[in-house]
């Protein structure tokens, strides 16, 4: 039974992301598949999470992890059938759990029927499906993303002998939205989609769907528009059903997304991600406050998405160079770690394992404002393999147990789509689900009770935030507000103990209710409310007035 | 511990919200509202710039200013700096300030500031004057980095200077130091300098700080502790050195504060100075470039009437300090017209040597015996000028450098008197 789609729905939601491949393989084959991701839901439901974001499944060369589809109305044979998927969709439902997938909108694989057909002949009636040219000179002013492999964002096509423009890899052509075809053939994808019941779509790459020369071609007033009429389907047609956005822009850039309230419902914050890490590191609260205050305010409706670590590189595109420098020096001193403009490596190896670092972070996803995405494995501290080449290491297979290859598959090991991480620390012997279910005072354990605190209130998801500003520069402190209640989120970003001051005296006679452990502190009274903090230590109070 | 008692409880919460830092740049300042702007401006450029990534602190000890100087360290804003350099920094700049005292007493300035770096673990700390109006930016870095990066101890400045600038450092201060302790430190008592965490913390725990020559000298007697300490020191060029308008400033005060704590500070370095037979250049870091000296205006007739006046006057002082022939040759010097004025080096470098050694022996209140010094190096500044009035930076480096040579090649001379003398 399909969930009821109400509005607004993914502002008070956490977000479980997940590669099919990656996550439980059923029939021994060495791959994940449907089957075996619907056999985990219970596992996914015990965690708290009120939503599931699919990365593509769809048939495909994979030469870009799926994201180079071939056809965007069926289910790769790998992961199972249109049938699996519906059952999959259909049980995670039941378990209040909805499903957002991927609708990578800007570029096809180039073994897509589509572009088959389009670069066959220059008189093809599918050729503007895409973008052509007869030489690599237009839209010079394009950066090229994939910086480490492609040299161009024009690729020759010696079939039909010309060029066709990829903004990312040159076997995914990018499709031609001034086509109206094409738009109309897209909605017709999303239309099936959403008639089968799924609850939203992450557009991957959207501010590249339109060039022009003389542009970056990128976040053009043609690409919203073309948002802004995908919406309007989605809004007519499957009302409550979600967009989101991946447009990985500075602040400026990325705001107009959100249109009026009339283009996306949500967006990730790119640019606020790499500033937790260096504040973190820097142990100062400066480029989390700067960046917060730069961004501008978004429609009552629209939401962010926040997140810590995801199936791509941690992005060092929306920071200054210096920014750049500083975080490839801190968290990717091995260049084997860097990717294009970032660091391929998951949250617990970039957190050095420290579970206090780990925990600090994930207790800021889960308190600024926006809608918190974890990356699978990353609730129980899963490590990575950086040698395993592009975004690879990053996507290895789920450690459920100490057992036979860490319980995902019993296929041979060296029939895994990826080789688990093995090495001592970071292993699926020594990390996985099994074992932390068992313990208490687990990764596991702990990141259920903040799933379970933060579920608690809408304050989290839907409630305005303030930033205070303690002379103490290491202390990161917000409130947040909703109607008539009131939190008061307390980080230390510091390695070291600290001490704060903070002024709360409009608060004055609230009592401060500590939310994890349910303990009361001292009354606000006129004078500063002193606080001691251990190392990266955070506090939650709820504000009563008793 | 010194500074439990010497840090104010509010200055003690500001330091708590600043925590741990790698440098603090010390900012002593009383009344300096005219010439602080530019000096703060630099000096958040220059972190910017230099240092964006590492923990940075401005840390300013006022002496009762009433003219708004703390107001306008507090409260200069890192923005106006971003605007103007573009360049960004990753992490907080805190700049706060604590008074001192009621009344500007630099010593006091100094340890507050170090034992705010002390507390704060600072690996470097820079001071930086408040009315070096020709700082630039880069002078952070020159002082900090040797410090910070490359385990430094000390890092003294090296100026370009008018040559009616730094006369008593030229002709003093520089020339007996180097003949003493054997390091040839361009400027020992200076108004910017950088010292490690580690000198900071060893000079707060010296005893000097319970003589009054001691707190009226800390400058000069943190660069001797860096000398004859195990510490590692360098300089560096900053460039062109102005100070604004002299006029009021008290020259019997400088002297007391440099060259009285200079004198002190033989008693209980003796045994180490005492074998130093040469002196050895101390690195230096950096370019130097070339400046344009501009013509010297002195007034010679009355400096050589104060000159004059002081051995007349001071004659019966001066018979329980000199030597009966460094007394007549001074007496010969004050009889000369102003035209022929010379007052050479050897007999300068007899007299101070002389002075040290009575010092040394306290043939009269000590203080007496600095102040009785006042004259006679008035008379040595004007020769100094008049012998360099028209002359290149080249030629005035000479110069300097050959009353270097007469103070080490007398200093045997030093030695016989400090013993000889009862």
């Amino acid at each position: 039974m399909p969930l009821k789609r109400e509005a607004g729905w993914y502002k008070d939601a956490i977000i479980y992301q997940v590669h099919v491949r990656t996550f439980f393989d059923s029939n021994g084959d060495g791959i994940g598949d449907f089957h075996g991701l619907a056999q985990r839901l219970d596992y996914v439901q015990e965690i708290g999470v009120s939503a599931i974001w699919l990365m593509p499944f769809f048939p495909s060369p994979l030469r870009d992890d799926g994201y180079d589809i071939s056809d965007y109305k069926s289910v790769h044979p790998c992961y199972g059938t249109l049938e699996d998927f519906k059952t999959f969709l259909s049980n995670a439902h039941d378990r209040g759990i909805r499903v957002i997938i991927e609708m990578v909108a800007n570029h096809t694989s180039d073994q897509h029927p589509w572009f088959l057909e389009s670069r066959s002949s220059q008189d093809n009636p599918k050729r503007d499906w895409y973008v052509w040219a007869d030489t690599d000179t237009k839209y010079r002013g394009t950066r090229i993303i994939f910086i480490d492999t492609e040299m161009s964002n024009w690729a020759w096509d010696p079939i039909s002998k010309s060029y066709y423009w990829h903004r990312f890899f040159s076997h995914q052509p990018d499709l031609n939205y001034d086509n109206p075809a094409v738009r109309e053939e897209m909605w017709n994808v999303m239309k099936f989609w959403l008639e089968l019941g799924v609850d939203g779509f992450r557009l991957d790459a959207v501010p590249y769907l339109i060039e022009r020369d003389g542009t970056s071609c990128e976040n053009l007033p043609e690409t919203h528009e073309v948002i802004r009429e995908l919406r309007k389907k989605v809004d007519d047609h499957f009302p409550g059903a979600m967009l989101l956005a991946e447009a990985n822009q500075w602040p400026a850039d990325l705001r107009p997304y959100f249109g009026n309230g009339d283009e996306f419902h949500m967006a990730f914050h790119f640019p606020l991600m790499p500033r937790m890490f260096m504040g973190l590191r820097l142990e100062d609260r400066k480029p989390i406050t700067e960046i917060m205050q730069q961004m501008p305010e978004i429609p009552a409706s629209c939401q962010w998405c926040l997140f810590l670590r995801n199936h791509d590189e941690l992005t060092l595109e929306m920071v200054t160079d210096m920014e750049r420098d500083y975080m490839y020096d801190i968290y990717a001193r091995d260049k084997t770690m860097r990717l294009n403009l970032g660091i391929r490596r998951r949250l617990a190896p970039l957190l050095d394992n420290d579970r206090r670092r780990i925990e600090l972070m994930n207790g800021m996803l889960m308190s600024l404002p926006g809608t918190p995405i974890i990356y699978y494995g990353d609730e129980i501290g899963m490590g990575d393999n950086i040698y395993l080449g592009d975004r690879n290491g990053v996507r290895t297979p789920m450690q459920w147990s100490g057992g036979w290859n860490g319980g995902f598959s019993i296929a041979d090991p060296e029939r895994l789509y990826s080789p688990p991480i093995l090495n001592p620390v970071y292993g699926y012997q020594a990390v996985n689900v099994l074992s932390q279910k068992r313990t208490e005072h687990s990764l596991l354990s702990w990141m259920k009770h903040l799933i379970q605190i933060r579920r608690s209130s809408p304050v989290f998801g839907s409630g305005s935030i303030e930033f205070l500003h303690p002379a103490n520069h290491r202390i990161l402190v917000y409130v947040r507000q909703l109607g008539k209640e009131t939190f008061l989120i307390v980080n230390n970003l510091s390695s070291a103990a600290q001490a704060v001051e903070l002024d709360l005296r409009r608060f004055k006679g609230n009592i401060l209710i500590e939310m994890f452990g349910k303990n009361i502190f001292p009354r606000v009274g006129d004078l500063p409310y002193l606080l001691t903090m251990g190392p990266y230590q955070f506090y939650w109070f709820r504000l009563r007035r008793i | 511990m010194a500074e439990e008692t010497l840090l104010t409880d509010d200055f003690l919460r500001q330091l708590i919200n600043v925590g741990e830092v790698d440098i603090v740049v010390g900012l002593p300042t009383h009344n300096n509202a005219k010439t602080i702007d530019p000096v703060i401006r630099a000096i958040q450029a220059g972190i910017l710039k230099c240092f964006p990534r590492e923990r940075v602190v401005i840390i300013n000890a006022d002496g009762g200013s009433q003219d708004g100087t703390p107001e306008r360290v507090t409260g200069a804003s890192i923005d106006d700096v971003w605007n103007v350099s573009k360049v960004y920094a990753l992490r907080t700049l805190h700049s706060i300030s604590t008074r001192y005292a009621r009344t500007p007493e630099p010593g006091t300035a100094l340890r507050t500031i170090l034992a705010a770096a002390d507390l704060l673990r600072a690996k470097a700390c820079v001071l930086v004057s408040p009315d070096s109006t020709t700082i630039e930016p880069d002078w952070l870095q020159r002082l900090a980095r040797p410090v910070y990066n490359d385990n430094f101890d000390m890092v003294s400045p090296s100026y370009h200077r008018q040559t009616s600038e730094g006369v008593l450092m030229r002709n003093l201060l520089y020339p007996m130091t180097r003949a003493i302790y054997g390091h040839r430190i361009r400027e020992p008592y200076a108004s910017e300098f950088a010292v490690s965490g580690r000198l900071a913390t060893d000079f707060l725990a010296k005893e000097t700080w319970n003589e009054d020559w001691g707190r009226v000298g800390a400058e000069i007697c943190l660069t001797i502790t860096a000398i004859t300490g195990n510490y590692r020191t360098s300089q560096c060029f900053l460039g062109a050195k102005t100070h604004p308008d002299r006029s009021g400033s008290d020259l019997v005060a400088t002297i007391r504060r440099t060259v009285g704590a200079l004198f002190a500070s033989l008693d209980s370095n003796f045994p180490l100075w005492s074998t130093i037979t040469d002196s050895q250049p101390v690195p230096t870091l950096g370019t130097q470039s070339e400046v344009t000296l501009e013509p010297v205006r002195v007034n010679r007739k009355r400096l050589r009437e104060m000159f004059a006046t002081g051995v007349a006057e001071l004659e019966p002082i001066f018979r329980s300090i000199l030597s009966e022939s460094t007394l007549s040759e001074l007496k010969r010097i004050a009889g000369l017209d102003v035209s022929d004025f010379n007052y050479p080096a050897d007999v300068w470098a007899k007299t101070v040597f002389e002075f040290a050694a009575s010092y040394h022996k306290s043939v009269i209140s000590r203080d007496h015996i600095v102040q009785a010094l006042v004259p006679l190096y008035r008379g040595r500044a004007l020769t100094f000028l008049l012998e360099n009035r028209e002359g290149s930076e080249e030629d005035v480096d000479r110069s300097v450098e050959s009353l270097c040579g007469e103070f080490e090649r007398l200093k045997p001379y030093l030695l016989e008197v400090w013993a000889d003398r009862k």
